[in-house]
């Protein structure tokens, strides 16, 4: 067994507000859809603030072929889906999958946020005794990964990452060492969140809420739209990508991880350039061959300024063009980074910049010559990107993928 | 026996980790020698529940972690707003720390230094506690802002690292009861990987009346066996920049072998966790005859523990286990790390001239199955923990 394999991703899926599938949504986000609609989740009448951006037309039953629905929460039903389009998309066979010792890695923010809302209802309305046991079967965070190796009969590890809003970087990196050092012949790698009552009660509280859109690097942005989706990818040895013809969309350079050790929601300049110059050196590049920066850019005032300082204090010569698809998703939590891992593949493919929507005016405290790509996608030369993921906790994770050459 | 391993990937043999330090939380007590005293002799267990002021209990045994006050452990300082699974995270950690110094075991820089911790669930107090509040509150987001956080699954290990300031790979890692082990194996390829230097790797899991209720009304637990709580962490790694120690300047009290995790559809668990300890045995070149304590735990759960007996019986034979789950309770994320601290206990009860080596192992009914093999150092100090 080799020392160190090289790792190509080989097969997207996204479940998204804007986009079913991998066509779909890239599709969307090159226009610069926004996806954002009134929570239908929860009774969401006494919030000041309702929008939202839920998969609202998401059909578990048509997009799984084993699991039942009734059986597993949203958030696991939507990585399942992922991961199913994924596997799809990489052109794998039952066999080969089960087969193989492959697994998943899949990050989540709120685990099965929808089921404990509605332990909690049977609490308060039965008290204690009144607990559902299939809703207490469904509730730990790890049937989001439990989900996926069930509907993709993986004999691998099932394993869910709730690393909180970077988890789908952490489970991307994650699934980058299992198949390099040849610990997985596979792995599946991304993350669901589901739109649910606390989570919008918790953002609102800190004050993190937009009322109608997002607006990362505006200078109106004023915070986040709480979102949900499922995303996943495949990933293999390059190597036995090319042996058996499979289409390589990227490969996987290298990743940072690190933690702020500063303060629980506040992110750190220090620590977010600490953590990409160390994605860099994994990486094995230096800043001007980053083509792209797929921003963490929630749209509030603080984690906007907050990245684009820190990435000035790593790009001293120049920044390379940086937007936000939080604009047009919304914030999908643990979800969130695994979008921006898709669409990272998607601008190495298709040689386009995933725009920023809702911007009318970059705001100018965030320094001169901010490309955020307003608007639509652009043309340009993509090949290697820089996908970023911060979280509560301070855990951050920047993973780098490239054109495989 | 020999076994006989399959695996596409090809197995290579691993590398041990060197486990310098221990902090454990337990119903026992704080400590290895109280949890030693619980699983030999059965005392000192806590069985009557903490008052909890979220509901009372359902008719299950309990084994709580008896009077634990977070501020008697590490200060009044910012431990107010902290929820008892956090404080189980925090005061695990400061023990592990505090031994390992003790110990003189090599330290790394703090950008080096990070955290594995398991848990399924987060705090279910501090979530219970915040999601009731936007049903009973006159307005549905009148929380309390700065228990929102502690909601967050990676609450406990974003304060641990915050404590000590760690600012190396921080982890939270779920996988129901396979959750700690899958913690001990991440570490072990992160460590090789140059990932980090050292790792406080770990699980914590909190009892509280809803959790008390959920395992009653699911029913998981095979009769009279008891809901429990608690954690334990663990510092790994070689230390310094280099990784590299001193001949003899390790004080390490065991090293961690293979670990082997796997996700098998219900029927097919026993096979999985027969190759889960097959694979892990081979890749930590230790033979079945070699395993001298064996930790199941499934041991007391409906449908799981046979699948496990199974797979012990098959690969090992049938021998003694220690009865880690009627002594400890179901203590679900937290048992891989709670399984290890309880060998790490009983070889420092009983020592031995040569050096032993022991199994552990568990089963969820959620499909995750897994199988660790640990070694105890050479001349493993005696009191290298509290």
């Amino acid at each position: 067994m080799p020392e160190s394999r090289r790792v190509a991703i080989t097969g997207l899926g996204a479940v998204s507000s804007i986009g079913i599938g991998v066509q779909a949504f890239s599709s969307a986000i090159w226009e610069g859809r926004v996806g954002a609609s009134t929570v239908s989740a929860f009774d969401v009448s006494g919030f000041p603030y309702q929008r939202t951006s839920e998969v609202t037309d998401f059909d578990p039953d048509s997009l799984l072929e084993v699991l039942r629905p009734e059986d597993w929460g949203r958030s696991g039903l939507l990585a399942a889906a992922a991961a199913r389009q994924a596997a799809q998309d990489a052109g794998l066979g039952a066999d080969a999958l089960s087969d193989s010792r492959t697994g998943s890695a899949m990050g989540t923010t709120s685990g099965e946020s929808t089921i404990m809302q509605s332990l909690c209802e049977q609490w308060v309305a039965d008290g204690l005794k009144g607990l559902d046991p299939s809703h207490v079967r469904q509730a730990p965070a790890s049937q989001i990964a439990n989900a996926v190796n069930t509907e993709l009969a993986l004999t691998g590890e099932a394993l869910t990452i709730p690393t909180a809003c970077s988890a789908s970087n952490y489970a991307l990196g994650y699934a980058f060492d299992m198949v390099r050092t040849g610990e997985a012949d596979g792995m599946f790698a991304g993350g669901a969140d589901a739109v649910n009552r606390h989570t919008h009660a918790g953002f609102h509280r800190l004050g993190a809420l937009a009322e109608d859109v997002c607006r990362p690097f505006d200078a109106n942005r004023s915070g986040i739209l709480t979102g949900e989706g499922g995303v996943a990818l495949y990933l293999e040895p390059l190597e036995r990508a090319r042996e058996r013809g499979a289409h390589v969309y990227a490969e996987v350079l290298g990743y940072g991880v690190n933690c702020d050790a500063e303060h629980m929601v506040h992110p750190d300049p220090v620590s977010i350039a600490r953590c990409v110059r160390e994605a860099h050196a994994s990486a094995g590049i230096t800043p001007d061959q980053v083509d792209y920066i797929c921003a963490h850019g929630t749209g509030t005032p603080t984690n906007d300024a907050t990245e684009i300082e820190a990435v000035r204090d790593v790009f001293t010569e120049s920044l390379p063009p940086i937007s936000s698809i939080k604009s047009m998703i919304g914030h999908t939590m643990g979800a969130a980074s695994g979008f921006g891992a898709v669409i990272c593949c998607m601008a190495i493919q298709e040689g386009l910049l995933p725009p920023t929507a809702n911007v009318s005016e970059v705001d100018p405290q965030l320094g001169p010559d901010l490309d955020c790509v307003p608007g639509r996608a652009r043309p340009a030369k993509v090949d290697i990107v820089q996908n970023h993921g911060f979280a509560f906790g301070g855990n951050n994770v920047i993973t780098i993928l490239g054109r495989a050459l | 026996m020999t076994a006989t391993v399959e695996s596409p990937t090809g197995l290579t043999t691993v590398e041990p980790i060197p486990v310098r330090a221990v902090g454990v939380v337990s119903t026992a007590g704080i400590g290895l020698a109280p949890l030693a005293g619980l699983l030999v002799d059965g005392a000192s267990a806590h069985t009557e529940p903490e008052t909890d002021d979220l509901g009372d209990y359902p008719p299950v045994p309990v084994r709580p972690v008896g009077g634990f006050r977070l501020a008697d452990h590490i200060g009044r300082k910012g431990t107010r707003h902290l929820d008892r699974l956090t404080g189980f995270g925090l005061v695990a950690c400061g023990l592990a720390l505090q031994a390992a110094e003790a110990a003189g075991a090599p330290q790394a820089a703090k950008d080096r230094t990070g955290i594995v911790i398991g848990t399924s669930t987060g705090s279910v107090q501090s979530l219970s506690e915040l999601a009731r509040d936007t049903l009973l509150q006159e307005r549905p987001y009148l929380i309390n802002p700065s228990r929102f956080p502690n909601t967050v699954m990676n609450s406990c290990a974003g304060r641990i690292a915050i404590r000590h300031g760690f600012r190396g790979m921080n982890a939270t890692l779920a996988a129901g009861r396979l959750s700690s082990l899958t913690a001990f194996r991440h570490a072990r390829i992160a460590l090789s990987q140059g990932r980090a230097d050292r790792l406080l790797v770990g699980g914590v899991e909190e009892l509280t009346a809803p959790t008390a209720w959920a395992w009653y009304r699911s029913g998981g637990l095979a009769e009279g066996t008891p809901v429990g709580e608690g954690g334990a962490v663990f510092d790994l790694g070689r230390g310094g920049g280099d990784g590299a120690v001193p001949e003899g300047a390790d004080p390490a009290v065991a090293e961690l072998l293979g670990c082997e995790v796997s996700f098998a559809a219900r029927r097919g668990l026993g096979a999985a966790l027969t190759r889960d300890i097959r694979v892990a045995l081979t890749r930590s070149s230790v033979t079945p005859d070699q395993i001298d304590l064996v930790v199941p735990g499934a041991n007391g759960h409906v449908g799981t523990g046979r699948a496990e007996a199974r797979a012990l019986s098959a690969v090992v034979g049938d021998r003694p286990a220690v009865p880690f789950v009627q002594s400890l309770g179901e203590t679900y994320s937290a048992s891989g790390a709670l399984q290890l601290a309880a060998v790490l206990a009983l070889w420092r009860v009983r020592p031995s001239s040569r050096r032993r080596h022991a199994l552990i192992t568990n089963v969820g009914a959620d499909g995750n199955t897994g199988a660790l093999v640990v070694r105890e150092s050479e001349g493993a100090p005696g009191d290298a923990a509290p």
